[in-house]
């Protein structure tokens, strides 16, 4: 039915994590969770596709000793971003 | 997760998620209360110090913003797992760290010349208004632009006063700067 919205955004977890991505600056993969309610398992997956698109950049690194995932939206990811809204927006009628 | 998402709950979505990344305000109470009330229980220290106990080096009393320092960055370095850096926390970061410096500078220049001490108050109380203002524009908090609109005035009327009184009134613009706003942004959330 919707066949013309971005595949890899119309889906509920990994809109809300580019939702969340496009407001901050970036986040960690806890922040992620937490702000989603997703289980680890299944954000882990998500977000690995949005990197494989191009979306999102991920950088692991270590911070006092324990390993932090920091995610970032980039370039491409905010263009689809705002390219997926205003498909939204036609279909609405707006 | 389902994924048949209709376009309607896409935005409501993408809105619910927006909105969780807005700085929480409350996080951002507890610098304005610590330095507010600090430097407003220091400037009372001072007044009492200089005008009633005559005591020569009442300014020594400032020498409580060294550990005051190092405990603002421990707090804001601990408070970080789970994290997000966002722009508004970042900029407001920045704009406080440029006026710590503005402050020490500020010190340097004061103490250089013989009777410097007796300009200070104006100036420390128009960057208190300048920070306030920002703040309030960036967290889009009204209390706090009202708050560094009405410092601005004090700092203003502030070279008109005898020294003594220059200092009750740069406690009056803690108070409308970082205590009262400070107070109100708590209540936020």
């Amino acid at each position: 039915m919707f066949k013309d919205l971005d595949p890899i955004l119309h889906s509920q977890l990994r809109l809300a994590i580019m939702s969340l991505l496009i407001g901050v600056k970036e986040a960690d993969f806890s922040y992620l969770k937490e702000k989603t309610g997703a289980t680890a398992g299944n954000l882990s997956v998500q977000v690995q596709k949005l990197k494989e698109a191009g979306y999102i950049e991920v950088v692991k690194q270590f911070k006092d000793n324990y390993p932090q995932t920091l995610c970032k939206i980039t370039d491409t990811g905010i263009s689809r971003f705002e390219q997926y809204v205003a498909d939204l927006k036609a279909y609405l009628g707006q | 997760m389902n994924d048949q998402l209709t376009p309607l709950q896409s935005i409501e979505l993408i809105q619910s998620m927006i909105s969780k990344t807005r700085s929480s305000l409350k996080a951002n109470s507890f610098y304005f209360l610590f330095w507010g009330w600090l430097a407003f229980s220091a400037l009372l220290v001072q007044f009492v110090l200089k005008t009633i106990l005559d005591y020569p080096r009442h300014y020594l009393v400032w020498l409580v913003t060294i550990p005051a320092v190092f405990i603002t960055i421990w707090y804001a370095r601990k408070r970080h797992n789970p994290s997000a850096r966002t722009y508004i926390g970042e900029s407001m970061g920045q704009l406080w760290m440029g006026i710590g410096i503005s402050f020490f500078v500020l010190s340097i220049i004061i103490s250089a010349g013989p009777s410097g001490w007796l300009y200070a108050y104006p100036f420390f109380i128009l960057f208190y208004g300048l920070g306030t203002f920002i703040s309030g524009r960036l967290l889009q908090f009204k209390p706090m632009i009202i708050g560094g609109i009405f410092n601005w005035v004090l700092a203003a009327i502030c070279p008109m006063l005898p020294y003594d009184y220059q200092i009750l009134l740069a406690a009056l613009a803690l108070l409308t700067s970082y205590i009262i706003p400070g107070h109100l942004l708590n209540r936020e959330n």
